[in-house]
């Protein structure tokens, strides 16, 4: 790709986000979430290979149906009320048809299933984009509407994506699939608490946010899509390979890693809502997620491969690849929760 | 003038049924210029003329691209269209549909209709000239966003589609 053109496509996936973090007005945010979706769609396609355009044909048609919905659902709601602020969706059928177009957006169970398959098509460094980036612009918009959204709908959805997520996972042996599934039952956790109390939803987030970029990069390191390339990233850099292990617990949200923080949150909120049965069934439901971070383990770290193996490690040149920000990250993703209050007292 | 109005609702429908049922880009492009003229001419009708000058000016000239984009990328030597039974089965229920929306609708229909002339007061403007001078007027950094975005479309468009053989996107 022509480097000018990379330089428009990027800034402009940066400026989309912007564009839709600063506005109050529905259309200036529904513009901001078409320029984010156009701008990364060369992207994905970059290498021109079948599998990329079609996960690109799909990522397309799932999210211009989704912002048609929501620019549907915002004009009949200023055609009824005349009111084209975010916060002010007092129409209540426009309020359930955005609720639905953004969950297409950030995939939430029941309108998941584009999640996986796009993931699958694109490689990991576009993909850290999607399950990242492409999060922060509809999580702007579902922070605002979030008094207005209805109550059921809400823990429906967060409910079905978090059991979902982990059931999509269960069978699956492709890594990218893997973290797509993994998403979708994060996303289920945020939405859950998005009535009570919004703020952990953002808390949530960021730390999801971490917690997926240092699987992306450490995958990307191993150049890893598979499980059974993960059996052999131990003789390729053993470090990063023992690290791996806490950092998945982390992801399934095991005490005492950064993971544990917003489930811990969310499910003490839960509880203090006197929501006992529904924070059971998240804090059951994540058990599911829970059994495929293992099997990662479990074939990274707690077995050995059953390929011959003819030297303890392979010979190790100097990677190419940044190692800084993985290492940085991965760091975050495991020590974070002894800050807990500090990260608390910056959310609130 | 009724037969008039009657006319370009029938002429809207059908095209709209053809863009719903045609299988073929051609024939689905064809039918959404049918349904843009006709929708113009509705809109003419009901007092918006300048309106439906620019709506019709601007939405050809998009549907001209479409139509050479559809057309290069997807060209069928023996398009199908209406006279195929898979395309009729389409275009009967579509019928259906229309007719049971229109039965369902029918006691209510003068609620949805308004003069696209004027507003509620005394003006001196046309409501449909006013009305793009205040676009301008309140809305002019959304329309340089817009124009932006237009134009990163492009950059998209013809990103996605370079390269002959390497652009799998095209299906010839």
């Amino acid at each position: 790709m022509n480097p000018y053109v990379l330089m428009i496509l990027i800034s402009s996936l940066g400026i989309g986000t912007t564009l839709t973090f600063m506005s109050s007005h529905w259309l200036l945010a529904w513009m901001g979430l078409e320029i984010n979706t156009l701008a990364i769609i060369p992207l994905m396609a970059q290498q021109h290979h079948p599998r990329a355009v079609e996960a690109t044909t799909k990522y397309f048609l799932t999210q211009a149906t989704a912002a048609a919905m929501i620019l549907f659902a915002s004009t009949t709601n200023a055609w009824m009320t005349g009111e084209w602020n975010i916060q002010q969706l007092s129409h209540s059928p426009s309020t359930t048809l955005v609720t639905f177009a953004l969950a297409l957006k950030i995939g939430l169970a029941p309108m998941h299933f584009w999640m996986p398959e796009v993931m699958q098509g694109l490689d990991l460094t576009t993909g850290l984009i999607m399950a990242t980036w492409q999060k922060l612009a509809p999580f702007a918009i579902i922070y605002q509407i979030s008094s207005t959204t209805n109550p059921t709908l809400l823990t429906t959805l967060g409910i079905l994506s978090t059991l979902v997520g982990g059931w999509g996972g269960l069978n699956q042996t492709q890594l990218r699939k893997i973290l797509a599934y993994s998403s979708i039952a994060h996303m289920g956790w945020m939405i859950i608490i998005l009535q009570f109390m919004p703020k952990l939803t953002l808390l949530n987030l960021m730390i999801y946010i971490i917690m997926t970029s240092a699987m992306f990069m450490m995958f990307k390191y191993n150049n890893a899509t598979k499980i059974n390339y993960l059996t052999l990233t131990w003789s390729k850099s053993p470090v990063l390979a023992t690290l791996t292990m806490p950092m998945l617990l982390s992801l399934g949200g095991l005490p005492p890693l950064t993971g544990f923080m917003p489930k811990w949150l969310i499910l003490q909120e839960l509880t203090k809502q006197n929501l006992a049965i529904t924070a059971s069934i998240m804090a059951l439901a994540t058990l599911l997620s829970l059994f495929f971070y293992l099997r990662l383990c479990y074939a990274m770290t707690l077995t050995l491969s059953p390929n011959t193996t003819n030297t303890s490690s392979t010979w190790r040149i100097k990677s190419p690849q940044m190692t800084m920000p993985l290492a940085t990250i991965s760091t975050l993703t495991i020590m974070l929760l002894p800050i807990t209050p500090t990260i608390f007292s910056l959310i609130m | 003038m009724v037969y008039l109005v009657f006319l370009f609702l029938l002429g809207l429908v059908l095209g709209l049924i053809a863009v719903a049922s045609n299988p073929a880009p051609f024939f689905g492009a064809f039918g959404l210029v049918v349904a843009a003229a006709f929708g113009c001419g509705i809109l003419v009708v009901y007092g918006g003329s300048f309106l439906s000058l620019i709506l019709f000016l601007i939405y050809l000239g998009g549907m001209m691209v479409v139509f050479a984009y559809s057309a290069a990328l997807a060209a069928e030597p023996y398009p199908e269209t209406w006279g195929a039974w898979s395309v009729l089965v389409y275009v009967i229920v579509s019928v259906i549909g229309v007719l049971g929306a229109g039965y369902w609708f029918v006691g209510e229909w003068d609620k949805f209709m308004w003069v696209a002339e004027e507003f509620m007061e005394l003006g001196v403007l046309r409501g449909d000239f006013s009305g793009v001078a205040l676009v301008y007027d309140l809305g002019g950094g959304m329309l340089i966003v817009c124009g932006w975005v237009l134009l990163l479309t492009l950059f998209v468009v013809l990103e996605l589609i370079r390269g002959m053989g390497r652009g799998c996107l095209r299906a010839i």
